[in-house]
């Protein structure tokens, strides 16, 4: 299995200020967070009722499920408040060249 | 890969009904909207008791509490938008809202909330959808059912048997297993602080609680019943936000007890629109789900409808 690299996600133009941007990469859907602190991205699946986070409420480093409203925070993928439990699958970000790229 | 699972809210989002711009500003969340209309609240609260001191040597007294009981039912409006986080946009000012909420109407708020996630992933759908309103069988049942004997019922032995450390197979399908032991503390507080009340009453003398909250939410709970009827119950049983759901139009002040959860299937499409943009969201959702026009009478009418043509089928030789 090939290691980890960074791959390009997204231009940084083309994320949506401080909101969440659906992204695709390869086969894989991603959640990028445009926050205070910087960009952030985790996988846009929900991890407890399956629902794309990328249509969800996002405030400053919380993204809420638009299905049962479990929150987890983008930062490190805590949860946040119930439903949601486990903490959810974040990935390191940096930006370059003008690409937001991910480490996976 | 794993993949999103399909949602009325993707659904609407494909379709074209609702872009991703008008949601994001539909989400946006704000106190103040919360704050203004929790004075109104208090101030309501304030004026039906009034009414019970003012009555309290004639009969007077009772439709005095039967309007405080209407406010106090609607408590549970409340804490249905603090269990989606929509009230205020300071997430904990929901859990303790939704907390005290809980309190006043005896139904402790994590464990609605995780009941109600599973009535937003099955509506309607039998034997998954843990709130459910089975449609009743005759009208002495539809009228059984709105006395609200059935729902105290359940609802006390519920609390009672979480308090001493129980849950039914549906509960535990819901209840993610790390949250058990929090479900049985919330269900033990509940009742501790209900029979310190009662001590406190029974010590002192005052039972000015029993008049002014018990008795009320006793009486105004039938009023409650005929909202949570109206909001799915002769609606069909199936996976279709757009069928299974009723949005009632009904007047200001009946959207102001409730919390605009009369905009119900608006809201089952997006529960993440906080309760003071559901009206914009009826706007851009209204061709596409189910609207009655006539409010919570029309919908009892549509039901009571229903009972008595099937009734008609059940007659010996029409079958």
């Amino acid at each position: 299995m090939p290691g980890k690299q960074w791959r390009d996600a997204i231009a940084v133009d083309g994320v949506e200020s401080n909101w969440v941007t659906r992204v695709a990469v390869g086969t894989r859907q991603f959640a990028i967070y445009d926050t205070p602190s910087g960009i952030h991205a985790s996988l846009a699946v929900c991890n407890h009722g399956g629902a794309d986070l990328c249509d969800g409420y996002f405030d400053g480093h919380v993204i809420e499920c638009p299905l049962h409203q479990g929150a987890f925070d983008v930062r490190d993928g805590r949860p946040v408040c119930p439903p949601a439990t486990r903490s959810m699958r974040v990935f390191e970000t940096r930006i370059k060249d003008g690409m937001v790229q991910i480490l996976f | 890969m794993a993949r999103a699972i399909i949602t009325p809210l993707t659904q609407v989002l494909e379709e074209g009904k609702l872009t991703r711009k008008d949601l994001r500003a539909l989400m946006q969340r704000s106190n103040g909207p919360a704050f203004r209309r929790l004075v109104l609240w208090i101030a309501v609260l304030t004026l039906t008791s009034t009414l019970i001191a003012l009555a309290w040597d004639s009969w007077l007294v009772w439709p005095a509490m039967f309007l405080q009981g209407i406010v106090v039912v609607h408590h549970f409006s409340l804490q249905h938008e603090c269990v989606h986080y929509t009230v205020f946009r300071t997430r904990w000012i929901n859990d303790l809202v939704g907390q005290i909420c809980g309190l006043i109407i005896i139904l402790p708020h994590r464990f609605f909330r995780y009941e109600h996630c599973d009535h937003h992933t099955y509506t309607q759908l039998h034997g998954e959808d843990p709130e459910l309103i089975e449609m009743p069988k005759s009208i002495w049942q539809y009228l059984w059912i709105l006395t609200a004997a059935p729902y105290w019922k359940y609802k006390v032995s519920e609390v009672v048997r979480h308090a001493f450390g129980h849950l039914n197979e549906a509960e535990r399908r819901f209840i993610p297993s790390v949250e058990h032991k929090s479900v049985f503390r919330d269900a033990r507080m509940m009742l501790a602080v209900y029979g310190a009340l009662l001590l406190g009453m029974v010590l002192s003398g005052w039972w000015a609680p029993v008049w002014y909250w018990f008795v009320p939410l006793l009486l105004g709970e039938p009023v409650m019943r005929v909202i949570r009827l109206s909001e799915h119950v002769g609606r069909p049983t199936v996976a279709r936000m757009r069928e299974n759901t009723r949005t009632n139009l009904v007047s200001a002040p009946w959207r102001f007890l409730c919390w605009n959860m009369n905009y119900h299937a608006e809201h089952h499409y997006a529960p993440s629109v906080p309760f003071h943009a559901l009206p914009q969201l009826h706007e851009r959702l209204k061709d596409h789900i189910h609207v009655e026009k006539n409010g919570y009478l029309g919908a009892h009418w549509d039901i009571l409808r229903q009972l008595l043509r099937r009734k008609g089928e059940e007659v010996p030789g029409t079958a």
